[in-house]
C-alpha cells in the first residue's frame, strides 16, 4: 500500500511555510507511506471542519472529566487535558523492536528487584555498585527478605521512549513503582476514535484493550488465596493528585474499589476495606501511591497516604502488592551504565533496545568525565527527593550554576548521573491551525502475564509546547494518541474495540469513604441551593420593595438581612455595624454571595461542593457534568466587587435552575442505591437544619402585622412553598398555619416532618452493624425528633409568651429539633463513616 | 558480668484507642561482646497479633496489634544479659593504622565492604556541613590512626558539649546541636556519626543500655534510668568498635547493646500508629541490675 502525498492545497493551507512536507514526515521509509495515508485522509476535512472537529475533541475530553492536576496552583487543579488531533505513528518493524525491547527489559528488571531484595547477588559479586542500591531513597530495607510468591513480581512497568535523528529508540526512563499515564492513553484512543473515525480507516491501527485484559488477569493471579471473588483495590493518594481522573477512570474500567489509605485497615495480618456494610478482606492492591508513603508505622512515619500495619500484611503473605512496596529502587537512572552487564549476567542476552548512554558518578572515572563534560549532559540526581525536576541540561546553565552543580557532583557523587543528550525526531503536530515539528517523547506500559509480559501496543505520547528537550505534564504538554500500524496478533482477539466497559455494579457495599463524600455532596447541594434561594428572596424583596417610604418594608429588610446572616452564618454580617448596612447592604450581600474565602459564602459553599463532587467523580453522569460545569462557569469570574445586583439575581436563578437538575438527574443516574441513599439522606438532613435555622429567625419574634406577614411570605418564597400554601389554605397568610405547613404537614415535600419520614425510612435501609432488636444511637435519635414534631401542637406553638413579643415555646422546639438534627449527623458519621478517628504517632522516650 | 535489664513503656490515653499497631525493637540482640540468654516482652492488654522477626540489620523486631478498646498500653521487655567484653583485650591491633588507609581500604569494591559502606551516607538526622566537617577534621588530622582519631573526637565532644535533657527533641538538627553545644545521647552519638562521615567514613547508631550505679565510689554516670546510645566505627581487621561520647568512656563492662542501624530512625525502641483522636501520656522506666 503506498499512498501519494497530499494536495498541494493542503500543504499550503496547513503547513507551517518554513518546513517542507519531506521535513515532516521524517527519512523513515517505512513511516512515510503511513503519513502519506494520514494526510490524505486529513486532507479530507477543510479547516473549518477540523477546528470543529478539535472542538470536539476538547469538549469530549472534558465532559469525560479528563484533568491533570497541576501541584502547587490552585487553578491548576482538575486543568483539562490537551490532546493533539494529530497521533504518533509507529509502523511494524519498528514496532517489533520496541516491543521485544521492552519484554525483555521487564524481564530483566523483574529479576534485578527478586535479587535486591532477595539474594543480592548483584552487589555480592561486584556487577553492581552496593552505594547505587543502599544509598538510594528507593532502596527500602524493611522489604528485604520479604518472600517472593511468584515469578514475576514486578508486574508493572514502563517505559518512556524517544526516537532519535538516526532512527533508533532510546530508553530514557524505567517506571516501575507506580507508573502512570495509561488511563490516559486510552482516553486518547477512544476519544480519537470518536471523533475523528475517517482517519483510522486506511491504516491498521492496534488497539489497546488485550494490555488491559492482561492487567486485569495478572491481577487476579497475584492473590495470595485462589478464590471466587477476588477483591482487588486501587490505592490513590487522593483527588489532589495529578493523575486523580486516571485512577477514578481505571477503576471504573477495571472494575476494581477506588480507595485511599484510611479506606483500608490492617487486623490480624490481613488488609480490610471499610464499607458501609462493615469490613472485607482485601486480596490484591494496585497502588498508585509512592513506596515509602504507603506504610506509617514502618516505613514513612508521617505519611497520611497509606495502610498503618501494611507492610506485615506483606510480609504475612495475606495480601499482594501491585507493583511491590521497595520497586522505587528500579526507577535509578545510576542503573542506565550497569543494563548491558546485568542483561548479560542473567539472561545471557544483550540489549535489544540499548539505554541511553549514562555516566554514574559514583565512580571516580566516570564523575571525571561527567564533571568535564558537563556542558554537553543531562545531569540527573539518581532520585526524587522533592517534586524538584531531577533532570537539567547542561547546555543550559550558567557558567555559576555549573560550579554549583560540579560542587555538589564532587560532595556527593553518587547521587548523579550523567546522560548523553540525544537530538530526538520531530513529530508533526497541529498547534494554532498549523502543522509544525514537535519533539515527542512516548510512554508504554507493560504488565506481565502468565508467561512473560504483555505490552500496551500504543501508548501516551507528549510533544514540548515549545521545541524544549524537557517535556513534563508538570511544566504543561500536548499529549498525542499514540498509533501502532500494525494488524493484531491473531491471539489479541479478546476485546475486538476498545470500548468502555462501564462496570455498573461493582460488588459488594459502597466504601465508608464514598458514602460520607455522597452524603456531603447532599447536603452541600443543599446548602448551596438553600442560600441562593433565599439570597435571591432577600435581594428580590430588597428591589422591589419600597424601602425608602414603607416602615414596614424597612423593618423587613432589616428582619430578612439578619435572618440570612444566621442562616448562612456569616457572621458578624448584618448583626454588626448594621445602620450601615442596612443603608447599603449590596457590597455585604455580594459578600454573602461571591467572597470565596468567606465561610457560609455561596461561592465558598460551591466550593466544598465541588471538592467531594470531585472526589467520587465515577459516581456522575455526563449530563450530571455538564450541569456542574454550567455551575462553574456562571461563578467563574463573578467577583464580589462589580456585580450588579441585576446580574446577581441572574447568577442566582442559574445556579438554583443548575443545582436542582443536578439534584434530579442523580436521582436516575447513580449507579447504586446505597449511593443515592447517603446523598440524598445528606440532602434531607441539610434541609431539615436549614429550615428550623430559618424558621428561628424569622417567625420566633412577634412584629408589626405587615411585617410578620411579609416576613411569613418570604419564608414560604424561599422555601418554594407560597403556591402550596395558597392552593391548600387559600386563606391570608398565617402564622399559624405557615408553622403547620412548613413543620407538620407530612404532604409537604418541604415539610421537616416529611424529610424526617424519609430519614427514617433511609436509615432502616442501610446495612445493620450490630445485631440486635435494640436501636441504634442515630435510630433513636431519629424517632426522638420525629415524634417531638408528631406529637406537636400547632396552636400552641403559635401561641405568643406573656410579654406578647415572642413565640417562646416556637424557639423551645425549634432548637430542640435543631439540637437532634445535629446530634443525628454525629450518630451516623460514627457509625458508618469510618475516617472520624485520625491516625497518630506514637513514640517512645525521646530523648535519654 | 551478668545483668538483668527491665525496660517498661506505659502509655496512658485520655480518649480510649481502638486499634493500635505498634513496632518494637526492644530485644536486645547477641553480638561478639554479649550474649542475650534470654529476653521477653509483656504487654497489656494482650496483644491479638505478635509477629517476631529480624530486620535488615540482624535486630529483632517484634510488631503487635492491638485490637480492641484500650486505655493504657504497658510494654515491659526484660532481658538477662551476660557481658564478656573481649573488646578491650583487640585495642592493640588497630592502634596504627592511619584513617586515611581505612578509608581506601573500605572503598575497595570487595563484596565484604558493600555491607559496610552504607553507613558512610549521610540521614536525614546525621546531615553535615562545612561546621560539622571542621569540627571532624580536628581530630582526624592527616596520617592519625583512625582508633586514635575516633577516640580524640569523642572526648572532644564530651569536653565542648554539654549534657542538657530537655533542651532538643528527636527533631533537633544536627547542624544545631553543633552550634549550641548542647543535647543528650542521641544528639552526641549523631553528631559524631555526622563527623565521621563527612570524610567518607562509616559510623553507625547503637541504642542500648548503661548500667548506671557502678562499683566502689566511682562516679555516677550520665544517662541513668533510660535508655542510651552511642556510636561505633570500623576498623578494617577488627570490626566495628564502639564509643560513647556522652560518658568519655569506650563501652566495654557496662554498656548494653539493644540495635544498631544508620541512625535513630532504624533502631527507634518502640514507635506506633493508633486510631484515637485524644492526648497521650508516656512514662518509661528502665532498672540494669547486676546479677
Amino acid at each position: 500500500m503506498t499512498a501519494n502525498t497530499p494536495e498541494a492545497s493542503f500543504i499550503e493551507h496547513f503547513l507551517n511555510p518554513n518546513y517542507s512536507y519531506a521535513e515532516f514526515v521524517g527519512k523513515d521509509a517505512n513511516l512515510q507511506p503511513h503519513w502519506n495515508t494520514f494526510f490524505n485522509s486529513l486532507s479530507g476535512f477543510s479547516p473549518s471542519d477540523i477546528e470543529a472537529r478539535r472542538q470536539d475533541i476538547f469538549r469530549m475530553l472534558r465532559e469525560n472529566g479528563v484533568t491533570y492536576n497541576i501541584y502547587g496552583d490552585p487553578s491548576g487543579l482538575n486543568r483539562p487535558w490537551n490532546l493533539d488531533i494529530i497521533p504518533y505513528l509507529i509502523d511494524k518493524t519498528e514496532w517489533a523492536t520496541i516491543e521485544s525491547g521492552l519484554v525483555q527489559r521487564a524481564e530483566l528488571l523483574n529479576l534485578i528487584l527478586k535479587d535486591i531484595y532477595g539474594e543480592r547477588r548483584l552487589v555480592r559479586n561486584g556487577i553492581l555498585p552496593a552505594e547505587l542500591i543502599y544509598n538510594h531513597i528507593g532502596f527500602l530495607r524493611q522489604c528485604v527478605g520479604v518472600k517472593q510468591l511468584h515469578q514475576r513480581s514486578l508486574i508493572l512497568y514502563s517505559a518512556d521512549l524517544a526516537r532519535s535523528t538516526n532512527g533508533s529508540v532510546w530508553v530514557l526512563n524505567d517506571r516501575t513503582q507506580a507508573p502512570s499515564g495509561s488511563g490516559y492513553a486510552l482516553e486518547n484512543r477512544i476519544t480519537m476514535a470518536r471523533v475523528l473515525p475517517e482517519l483510522f480507516n486506511d491504516l491498521q491501527v492496534r488497539h489497546l484493550s488485550a494490555y488491559f485484559e492482561t492487567l486485569r488477569q495478572s491481577l487476579h493471579e497475584i492473590a495470595p488465596v485462589k478464590k471466587q471473588d477476588t477483591r482487588i483495590v486501587i490505592l490513590t493518594p487522593g483527588p489532589s493528585n495529578e493523575t486523580y481522573f486516571e485512577h477514578s477512570y481505571l477503576s471504573t474500567y477495571m472494575g476494581f474499589t477506588l480507595v485511599q489509605g484510611d479506606d483500608l485497615m490492617v487486623i490480624d495480618n490481613h488488609v480490610w476495606l471499610k464499607t458501609l456494610g462493615g469490613l472485607e478482606k482485601v486480596d490484591v492492591i494496585l497502588r498508585r501511591v509512592d513506596d515509602s508513603f504507603c506504610d506509617p508505622l514502618e516505613l514513612k512515619d508521617d505519611s497520611k497516604l497509606g495502610v498503618p500495619g501494611l507492610m506485615q500484611a506483606v510480609r504475612s503473605g495475606n495480601v499482594s502488592i501491585a507493583n511491590p512496596l521497595g520497586s522505587g529502587i528500579l526507577e535509578n537512572p545510576g542503573l542506565m551504565p550497569f543494563m548491558q552487564s546485568m542483561s548479560r549476567y542473567f539472561l545471557n542476552q544483550d540489549l535489544v533496545l540499548p539505554s541511553i548512554a549514562s555516566w554514574w558518578c559514583g565512580q571516580p572515572k566516570e564523575m571525571q568525565y561527567v564533571l568535564d563534560n558537563i556542558q554537553s549532559l543531562v545531569i540527573k540526581k539518581i532520585h526524587k527527593v522533592s517534586r524538584a525536576s531531577t533532570s537539567v541540561d547542561g547546555a543550559s546553565l550558567t557558567e555559576k550554576q555549573i560550579e554549583d552543580l560540579k560542587q555538589s557532583i564532587k560532595a556527593h557523587p553518587y547521587l548523579y548521573v550523567g546522560q548523553e543528550k540525544i537530538s530526538i525526531t520531530s513529530t508533526p503536530s497541529f498547534i494554532n491551525g498549523k502543522i509544525e515539528p514537535r519533539t515527542a517523547l512516548f510512554r508504554t506500559y507493560l504488565t506481565s502475564n502468565t508467561y512473560s509480559y504483555t505490552a500496551l501496543s500504543g501508548g501516551l505520547t507528549r510533544t514540548a509546547p515549545n521545541n524544549n528537550f524537557l517535556i513534563s505534564n508538570q511544566l504543561g504538554s500536548i499529549s498525542k494518541d499514540t498509533w501502532v500500524i500494525a494488524p493484531e496478533d491473531e491471539y489479541r482477539t479478546i476485546m475486538p474495540k476498545d470500548q468502555i466497559e462501564v462496570v455498573a455494579s461493582k460488588k459488594g457495599d459502597i466504601t465508608s469513604r464514598t458514602a460520607e463524600n455522597l452524603f456531603w455532596v447532599g447536603r452541600y447541594a443543599e446548602r448551596v441551593l438553600g442560600t441562593a434561594r433565599f439570597l435571591r428572596t432577600v435581594m428580590r424583596f430588597i428591589t422591589e420593595g419600597n424601602r425608602h417610604s414603607q416602615s414596614n418594608d424597612i423593618e423587613t429588610e432589616q428582619h430578612l438581612l439578619e435572618a440570612l446572616t444566621h442562616y448562612t452564618v456569616t457572621y458578624p454580617g448584618f448583626l454588626e455595624d448594621a445602620e450601615k448596612k442596612f443603608a447599603n447592604p449590596w457590597s455585604e450581600l455580594n459578600s454573602i454571595l461571591f467572597d470565596e474565602q468567606r465561610s457560609g459564602s455561596l461561592v465558598y459553599n460551591f466550593r466544598l461542593f465541588c471538592r467531594v463532587v470531585y472526589a467520587e467523580r465515577d459516581h456522575w453522569s455526563t449530563d450530571t457534568w455538564r450541569v456542574i460545569w454550567s455551575m462553574e462557569n456562571v461563578l467563574k469570574g463573578t467577583y464580589a466587587s462589580d456585580t450588579t445586583h441585576i446580574r446577581a439575581l441572574n447568577v442566582l436563578d442559574s445556579i438554583i435552575t443548575s443545582m436542582v437538575a443536578f439534584i434530579g438527574l442523580n436521582r436516575e443516574s447513580i449507579s447504586r442505591e446505597q449511593g443515592w441513599i447517603m446523598l440524598d439522606m445528606g440532602r434531607k438532613i441539610e434541609q431539615c437544619m436549614l429550615l428550623t435555622s430559618m424558621l428561628r429567625s424569622t417567625l420566633v419574634n412577634k412584629h408589626d402585622e405587615q411585617v410578620d406577614y411579609n416576613l411569613q411570605e418570604a419564608v414560604l418564597k424561599s422555601n418554594e412553598t407560597l403556591v402550596n400554601y395558597r392552593y391548600k389554605y387559600r386563606v391570608h397568610i398565617q402564622h399559624t398555619l405557615v408553622l403547620e405547613l412548613m413543620l407538620l404537614d407530612p404532604n409537604n415535600p418541604r415539610s421537616i416532618i416529611y424529610q424526617l419520614d424519609r430519614l427514617k425510612a433511609y436509615l432502616s435501609n442501610l446495612p445493620k452493624l450490630q445485631d440486635g432488636f435494640s436501636l441504634q444511637p442515630h435510630e433513636k435519635l431519629i424517632f426522638e425528633a420525629y415524634s417531638l414534631l408528631k406529637l406537636a401542637n400547632r396552636e400552641q406553638l403559635s401561641t405568643p409568651d406573656e410579654t406578647g413579643a415572642q413565640f417562646k415555646l416556637l424557639d423551645e422546639f425549634l432548637e430542640k429539633l435543631y439540637d437532634l438534627l445535629f446530634n443525628i449527623t454525629g450518630a451516623v458519621s460514627k457509625l458508618y463513616f469510618k475516617h472520624a478517628q485520625k491516625q497518630k504517632q506514637l513514640f517512645s522516650a525521646e530523648s535519654f | 558480668m551478668h545483668y538483668k535489664v527491665t525496660h517498661s513503656t506505659v502509655y496512658q490515653y485520655n480518649e480510649p484507642v481502638s486499634l493500635c499497631h505498634n513496632l518494637a525493637l526492644l530485644k536486645p540482640r547477641s553480638t561478639a561482646t554479649q550474649i542475650c540468654h534470654k529476653t521477653q516482652l509483656d504487654i497489656t492488654p494482650l496483644p491479638d497479633i505478635i509477629n517476631e522477626y529480624e530486620d535488615f540489620f540482624g535486630n529483632k523486631a517484634t510488631y503487635f496489634a492491638i485490637q480492641q478498646e484500650h486505655k493504657k498500653l504497658v510494654v515491659t521487655v526484660t532481658s538477662f544479659i551476660e557481658n564478656t567484653n573481649t573488646r578491650a583485650s583487640l585495642f592493640n591491633f588497630f592502634e596504627s593504622a592511619a584513617w586515611e588507609e581505612a578509608k581506601k581500604h573500605i572503598a575497595d569494591p570487595m563484596p565484604e565492604n558493600a555491607e559496610i559502606r552504607q553507613y558512610i551516607t549521610e540521614t536525614p538526622m546525621t546531615t553535615y556541613n562545612e561546621d560539622i566537617k571542621a569540627y571532624a577534621l580536628a581530630s582526624f588530622t592527616p596520617g592519625r590512626a583512625l582508633f586514635d582519631s575516633a577516640n580524640d573526637l569523642m572526648q572532644r565532644i564530651y569536653a565542648d558539649f554539654r549534657y542538657t535533657p530537655g533542651f532538643t527533641t528527636i527533631a533537633t538538627p544536627v547542624a544545631d546541636v553543633m552550634k549550641r553545644r548542647r543535647g543528650v545521647c542521641q544528639d552526641f552519638a549523631h553528631l559524631a556519626i555526622a563527623c565521621i562521615r563527612s570524610l567518607g567514613l562509616p559510623a553507625r547508631y547503637v541504642s542500648g543500655y548503661i548500667e548506671t550505679v557502678p562499683e566502689g565510689g566511682a562516679p555516677k554516670l550520665t544517662g541513668a534510668d533510660a535508655s542510651h546510645a552511642w556510636f561505633s566505627i570500623f576498623i578494617p581487621g577488627t570490626g566495628w568498635v564502639d564509643f560513647d561520647p556522652t560518658n568519655n568512656q569506650i563501652p566495654s563492662f557496662q554498656h548494653i547493646t539493644i540495635a544498631w542501624g544508620r541512625d535513630y530512625t532504624d533502631v527507634t525502641p518502640l514507635k506506633g500508629v493508633i486510631l484515637s483522636s485524644g492526648k497521650h501520656k508516656l512514662d518509661v522506666a528502665v532498672s540494669v541490675t547486676r546479677m
